[in-house]
């Protein structure tokens, strides 16, 4: 094989197959899924994402919570998402038109966190376990995100976001109070707004005859 | 002056009649890739330093989570993305052109011409990642695997990379006549898909978000390709050249080398979908994805046996030659990564290993017990050619050799055993005996976590022991460079082992 | 959406297969095979020529 521009050919083809097959084909089809509207309720799903959620899924992106916690629901059958309680049904490709940016991950140090907002943690137990996981889930291995709270001198009233009940080695001096920053509120805004309990029309389990519906 | 530029612009026009080179010394054509190659390197260790620090801090903060905890631009997301880019874009890829063009401008039997431009995009490249993984560290990652750069450094990041793909074209359109070599097929290649996929990968994901579950077909089209397209070719043209050449005879089969590059080339660009199994994409798309993993075996197991037949015969030559240590250690890793990633696609083992630590252990069984292991074998052959020094100490070169291989072998193999255990104990189930009710064997997800603390530690250990042998190498390196140069007419002793002189003065 | 999309990329998968099969075609026909093996050989020259091995641990030179 001595001829530069065949072999430039064949190279151009290859990739050519899998970018027209892969990408150039789910753009034209996938991509143009748009939102469900409910006949009862009129409502269009997924629902946008208010706006403190939207600014702590930058925070979410900015300290790389992705390497570790996924937001993807497999179908019941095929792993135990289901039982693990991440989710009724499989995530479908709808359940993310609403997204800029897909956080998908491929990791499950930490659990899967597609619905992470219907589950029964509230938001105390999220800056708990934010500021530092030992305090809720001892033995974890993920990190403290102590940088996100501050330590303040009470001036006055207490602050009412003031973190209540920290454990002794945490709480503040007397005089002092843990606040989450704001940074922290728009995190945790954004992990109760995580929950996609909708059931489209596609997204019936597909291992349970006739789905729940 | 101007004939110098009239000539930079000859070399650039396509009209240009090509094929009209003067073939040149093999010591001539070294020493015209110096500086840029060079340059390469130590840009290359730099950053592998770099990312090995990063990586040891972000092992230990998954055994112990409060370990340098305070700091924000220190915590786990960073740092371990820190250590991603800096071995991916800073390492692998300085390493990677350095060899690409080493090999190339040998093959093409002539002078590299206007190195001068590959110093500028060299120059750039580092640039932007120097500028990409300071913005990481201060909490601008994207959050696209494999594409955390911030979008104000990735541009940079193009156009010096396509910079060194047109100069690879123009140093093969200006090639000196015979044949074009396996190995300039798969550098060719490597250096003109990974462009084209970096390209779309960022508009497509950064500049002009596609829309909803797009987004990971691509990210995963163009992450699974970074390996497959432009690091694995790279490697696999480095044993195709490297391997004969220490051995002093070809490589087994030259129709299984075709063969391989072509089933590859074929292949692989379609196997990265299969990151994405169970996930919520079409099932076509995914499907395709697992056939053509599986069709990775061809190029795979071809590939393997011409590299594993020139060896057959010649294992005596593993004691004397540094290069075909490191040479055959990566050549080896290849095969067996490659059949293992094979097999992580079939769906019912996917099942098991995705989303668990075996995906780290071949992530680093293909980045580093393969390709990192043959850039080193690349570089100490390549250094004594480009500095006219000799390597100082064999003892060095064995530190980093034992220490590396015994390193990544205990990462591979304690993380892998790890990501099996840890996949098993998320999906296990029991069922009652009496209801049938479906329960899960480890419903406390904490326990699982509990249960890779070892594992983690044993990564960290695997570690120390990988941080050790860079920095033989990295010491071992600088020492080189500070041994007078070997006398004029004579080469390093290494170059010429047997009294038959050289024909040439190597070195001036 | 639609099937002109799926129509689409079974047509270009078609084509590509088709312009592989040829390319084999081709190579055979106008003797690309032709002394394939002798390719294996070149990169090897008078200065580091066949059958000389070339790379050994510094202060230990190779007993040929």
């Amino acid at each position: 094989m001595n001829k530069g521009p065949l072999l430039f050919l064949g190279i151009f083809l290859t990739l050519a197959f899998s970018w027209t097959g892969i990408v150039l084909t789910n753009h034209l089809t996938l991509g143009q899924i748009g939102t469900y509207v409910d006949a009862e309720s009129g409502t269009a799903f997924p629902r946008a994402v208010p706006g403190l959620a939207r600014q702590g899924k930058i925070v979410y992106q900015q300290l790389g919570c992705i390497y570790c916690h996924s937001q993807q629901v497999r179908r019941p059958g095929f792993g135990t998402d289901d039982l693990r309680g991440w989710g009724e049904r499989q995530s479908v490709p709808r359940d993310y038109v609403q997204q800029e940016r897909l956080l998908l991950g491929t990791m499950r140090t930490g659990p899967d966190l597609m619905n992470v907002g219907s589950r029964a943690m509230n938001a105390d137990w999220h800056f708990k376990h934010l500021l530092d996981p030992q305090i809720t889930s001892l033995g974890s291995i993920m990190p403290p995100f102590g940088f996100l709270f501050e330590t303040r001198k009470i001036a006055g009233q207490p602050s009412p976001q003031a973190i209540q009940g920290l454990p002794l080695r945490y709480a503040a001096a007397p005089g002092y109070e843990v606040v989450p920053t704001h940074r922290a509120e728009a995190l945790v805004a954004y992990l109760l707004s995580l929950k996609h309990e909708f059931d489209y029309p596609e997204s019936i389990p597909v291992n349970t005859a006739g789905g729940k519906k | 002056m101007s004939s110098a530029e009239s000539s930079f612009l000859a070399s650039i026009k396509p009209s240009t009649p090509a094929g009209a080179a003067e073939p040149a010394l093999l010591s001539e054509i070294d020493a015209s890739t110096r500086a840029p190659v060079f340059f390469f390197l130590c840009c290359g260790l730099f950053w592998l330093l770099l990312g090995t620090a990063f990586a040891l801090v972000a092992s230990i903060k998954l055994h112990n989570p409060g370990f340098l905890g305070q700091a924000e631009w220190l915590t786990f997301g960073n740092i371990r993305t820190a250590h991603l880019t800096s071995v991916i874009y800073g390492w692998a890829t300085n390493a990677a052109f350095a060899v690409a063009f080493w090999i190339m401008a040998r093959l093409c039997r002539t002078k590299l011409r206007h190195v001068g431009v590959l110093g500028i995009a060299a120059f750039f490249w580092n640039l932007g990642v120097a500028i990409g993984i300071g913005g990481i560290l201060r909490g601008d990652s994207t959050s696209i695997e494999w594409l955390e750069i911030p979008a104000y450094a990735s541009p940079l990041l193009f156009c010096a990379y396509a910079l060194v793909g047109v100069w690879a074209v123009v140093a093969f359109r200006f090639r000196a006549p015979g044949h074009v070599y396996v190995s300039q097929w798969y550098i060719l290649a490597a250096l003109f898909w990974f462009p084209w996929l970096y390209s779309i990968a960022q508009i497509m994901l950064i500049f002009a978000p596609a829309r909803g579950a797009v987004q990971p077909l691509v990210n995963w089209w163009f992450a699974h390709n970074v390996l497959g397209l432009w690091f694995t070719p790279i490697g696999v043209a480095s044993i195709y050249y490297f391997m004969p050449k220490v051995l002093g005879k070809p490589i087994h089969s030259y129709y299984l080398s075709a063969l391989g590059f072509w089933s590859l080339a074929l292949f692989y660009n379609w196997a990265g979908v299969h990151h994405l199994i169970g996930g919520p994409e079409p099932a076509w798309v995914i499907s395709a994805g697992v056939v053509a993993s599986l069709l990775m075996v061809i190029p795979v197991v071809t590939t393997g046996i011409n590299h594993h037949l020139t060896m057959i015969g010649s294992f005596s030559r593993l004691k004397d030659s540094p290069t075909l240590r490191f040479m055959v250690f990566g050549g080896m890793s290849y095969t067996l990564v490659s059949l293992i990633g094979s097999a992580m696609a079939v769906r019912s083992f996917n099942e098991i290993t995705h989303f668990t630590h075996f995906t780290v252990a071949h992530a680093h069984h293909g980045l580093y017990a393969f390709f990192t292991m043959v850039m080193f074998g690349a570089i100490y052959y390549m250094m004594p050619r480009l500095t006219g020094r000799e390597w100082p100490s064999a003892t060095l070169i064995s530190v980093h050799f034992w220490a590396c291989a015994v390193g990544i072998t205990i990462y591979v193999v304690g993380l892998s055993l790890g990501g099996l255990i840890q996949g098993w104990e998320m999906i296990a189930t029991t069922t009652d005996p009496q209801t049938h009710e479906v329960a899960l064997r480890f419903p406390l997800f904490i326990d699982i976590v509990r249960d890779m603390i070892p594992y983690m530690v044993s990564r960290s250990v695997a570690g120390i022991l990988i941080t050790i042998g860079h920095l033989a190498f990295a010491a071992h390196f600088a020492w080189m460079l500070l041994q007078p140069r070997v006398a004029a007419g004579a080469q390093p002793a290494r170059l010429s082992p047997d009294s038959a002189a050289p024909r040439t003065p190597a070195y001036e | 959406m639609g099937y002109g999309a799926y129509i689409f990329v079974v047509v270009m998968a078609a084509a590509v297969m088709a312009s592989a099969v040829y390319a084999l075609y081709w190579a055979v026909k106008t003797g690309q095979f032709q002394q394939f093996e002798k390719g294996a050989t070149a990169i090897f020259n008078d200065e580091e020529p066949l059958g000389q091995p070339t790379d050994h641990f510094p202060q230990k030179p190779k007993k040929p």
